[in-house]
């Protein structure tokens, strides 16, 4: 077993028409054991800000502890606001410090470009590889059936009901296939005016 | 004192304080998670007036198709271009950290930075790493004695050639410039050599693959060609599998609007707010 | 380190509260080699004069005005081998900044950063503090920035601004002189108009420095450039 999927757990983004979206599963385990079926891997870093870091709980927790750090230093002492493709760029430098003892996270970043003023989404693997892309996004135990789904959901100019439903049901429909993660979904909907954060209903096994 | 507990930057080097968790989890059963490869074809060509780049678009997770469309010609100074291949996040972080440093060198000497300076700032910072930092580079640029292309290994060592291919494609590569390489050919000849010696790596070798970039560096100019072409179109989709609204079923939903507010600017200090010391 | 912990701060407090080493600092300012900023609506220029003692010198081979990163440039009154330092740090905080943020260097946060080495120079044992005074001109948010910042390590942002020798001239010609709606290639001239104020001898494209910043970056203007500007002069 990988150490990757010790506590299971998946995270899925994708790009639609003026919008952004990005969704986590509730579970955390012990391996088999389910321990707990609300933890969210997916943190706000600002208000349209959100940063997803499936992997191993412990370092989901320190990375994410360690950023916030950095952010609201950055925010202080910059008097501004951080974008998004910044934010990527930070944590990317904080993974490959670790280049040779590596934190066990995936992130998945999704916020909206202020300055650009239009979605921004972009992962990395866990030494800080970062891809923007503006299709979609994902990382976590059941990447391969979410890389399934998404190619099949995913389409250009998705309007924010419709990625809702494409990112709920790929996301779904993927961990539905997957035994460490699942257990209930969280997805939030991120617009030029509001966020939209949604409880959705699954499988509970 | 926050720059004690979190500087700015970070220390010069690489951390180590997660390496004894990590090795202890090797030892309990849990081997480390593979990283990115960027599972390449990526060539180089020199030509008459310069050096034409090429690199297919695919990165790779073991099997998995990670990036389709990833750039692996990476920007180094106004008159050179890098192509990386082996560890993803090496290649990405070794040519930003070295073109950082040549950016430096140019503004410290003021003249075009030497293609062979960047061919020696990359293998020394290569060759101290022993070859932990899995990048297999192919630098190519023009500087004030021409053209000039390199072909650096992960471990420090490289040669100076006129052509070039590596990444796991480069069998493939090497077969269409061994067969079809010639001094001195114009830029078109190059290019479309070039092309097909990437095309034989995106369709032979299963790691390379989707869109082929190029870069053609001659004297004063630069044009990075991305996609130059795309290798592999999806097949058209006629219909849709779009969910109908209200297929999920939703729990619990919170919307927060945001507002717009006012955007801070932060004062700078006035003239008029200093001590009578300072007599500026 | 042994050294360290007898090595103090030559920087310290006179009876009446004042720093004089700052103040001698400012003393070396105020005597080197006059330099103007003027920020327009549309860029800032740098200029300075670069006089030479000797008609040997061999002119244009080292320069006061200095590129840091793409949009931001810099001049100094003062030492020139403690702008060298000054320069060739800024150079590099521009650069790890792009590094860790993928993202150009505000001008505002250079300046920050600068201050702060010349501040650490005024505290720490063992250093005297920097015998120059700068002014950086950036260009960034699609807006114009130019900033002085000083030995102490306070920071000031200008519209005009002149130091060194005579700056009370240079600053009283600028006040009269300046207008919000100034352009680019007017404040070049006005530059130059400050520097003639109180330059001796005859002003030339081989003994001024002018530098500009706009929406295309920072750029030394060639020698060639700074003639056609001169001819414009009475």
């Amino acid at each position: 077993m990988s150490i990757m999927e010790y506590n299971g757990g998946c995270v899925l983004a994708m790009m639609g028409k003026d919008c952004v979206g990005i969704a986590t599963d509730l579970r955390f385990g012990v391996q088999g054991m389910t321990v707990a079926y609300n933890y969210e891997k997916v943190f706000d870093v600002g208000p349209q800000l959100y940063i997803g870091l499936p992997g191993l709980a412990t370092d989901t927790e320190t990375v994410l502890q360690r950023l916030k750090l950095r952010v609201n230093l950055y925010e202080l002492k910059e008097g501004r606001k951080l974008q998004p493709a910044v934010l990527t760029s930070m944590v990317a430098n904080m993974l490959y410090e670790r280049r040779f003892g590596p934190y066990f996270v995936e992130p998945v970043i999704a916020g909206w470009d202020s300055k650009k003023n239009k979605p921004y989404l972009s992962t990395m693997d866990l030494i800080g590889c970062i891809t923007e892309t503006d299709e979609f996004a994902l990382a976590g135990t059941c990447s391969e059936q979410m890389y399934g789904m998404s190619e099949a959901l995913w389409q250009p100019d998705l309007n924010a009901d419709e990625l809702f439903e494409s990112i709920s049901q790929a996301m779904m429909n993927a961990f539905d296939r997957d035994a460490v993660s699942g257990m209930g979904a969280i997805v939030h909907i991120i617009e030029k005016d509001k966020v939209t954060t949604r409880k959705i209903k699954t499988r509970m096994d | 004192m926050a720059s004690v507990l979190c500087p700015d930057f970070a220390p010069p080097g690489f951390s180590f304080e997660n390496h004894q968790r990590n090795a202890f989890l090797v030892k309990k059963g849990f081997p480390a998670p593979k990283a990115t490869k960027t599972g390449t074809t990526i060539v180089g060509a020199v030509f008459r007036d310069g050096v034409v780049l090429g690199a297919d678009t695919r990165a790779t997770e073991d099997t998995i198709v990670a990036t389709k469309n990833c750039q692996k010609i990476h920007y180094m100074a106004p008159n050179m271009y890098c192509c990386g291949a082996g560890t993803a996040a090496d290649t990405e972080f070794t040519t930003a950290s070295i073109s950082s440093q040549l950016e430096l060198h140019r503004l410290n000497t003021g003249r075009v930075v030497p293609v062979v300076t960047a061919n020696m700032m990359l293998r020394q910072m290569l060759f101290r790493y022993q070859g932990h930092i899995g990048a297999a580079l192919i630098l190519g640029g023009v500087d004030n004695s021409g053209p000039h292309l390199y072909q650096i290994y992960p471990h420090g060592s490289s040669d100076d050639l006129p052509y070039c291919t590596m990444g796991s494609g480069s069998l493939g590569a090497m077969a269409v410039f061994e067969s079809r390489w010639k001094p001195n050919m114009s830029e078109e000849e190059a290019k479309l050599l070039v092309r097909d010696a990437v095309a034989a790596g995106v369709f032979n070798d299963l790691a390379s693959g989707n869109n082929i970039d190029l870069c053609v560096l001659r004297k004063g100019t630069v044009d990075l060609l991305r996609p130059y072409e795309v290798a592999n179109v999806k097949g058209q989709r006629i219909n849709t599998y779009k969910y109908k609204k209200g297929t999920t079923v939703v729990l619990k939903q919170k919307v927060v609007p945001i507002v717009v507010e006012d955007e801070v600017v932060r004062k700078v200090p006035g003239p008029d707010g200093e001590e009578s010391m300072d007599t500026s | 380190m042994a050294s360290e912990r007898y090595s103090f701060s030559l920087t310290t407090f006179s009876p009446s509260g004042k720093l004089v080493q700052i103040e001698y600092a400012l003393a070396a300012v105020a005597s080197g080699a006059p330099s103007v900023g003027i920020k327009a609506a549309n860029g800032v220029v740098l200029a300075t004069e670069n006089k030479h003692k000797s008609i040997l010198y061999e002119e244009h081979s080292v320069n006061k005005v200095e590129m840091i990163t793409n949009h931001i440039g810099m001049v100094y009154s003062g030492m020139g081998p403690d702008n060298r330092l000054l320069v060739k740090r800024a150079r590099k905080m521009a650069q790890q900044y792009k590094l860790m943020y993928n993202e150009p260097i505000p001008t505002a946060q250079l300046v920050q950063r600068i201050a702060m080495v010349m501040q650490e120079y005024t505290q720490s044992g063992g250093v005297r503090p920097f015998g120059v005074s700068l002014l950086i001109a950036g260009w960034d948010n699609d807006r114009p920035y130019l900033f002085q910042c000083d030995p102490s390590g306070a920071y000031f942002a200008w519209k005009a601004t002149a130091m060194g020798k005579n700056f009370i001239n240079g600053k009283t010609f600028l006040e009269k002189r300046y207008s919000e709606d100034l352009e680019l290639d007017d404040a070049v001239h006005t530059a130059i108009l400050t520097l003639k104020e109180s330059f001796e001898g005859q002003i030339t494209a081989d003994n001024i420095e002018v530098g500009i910043c706009d929406a295309n970056g920072f750029k030394r203007l060639d020698p060639a450039t700074v003639k056609d500007y001169l001819a414009n002069i009475p």
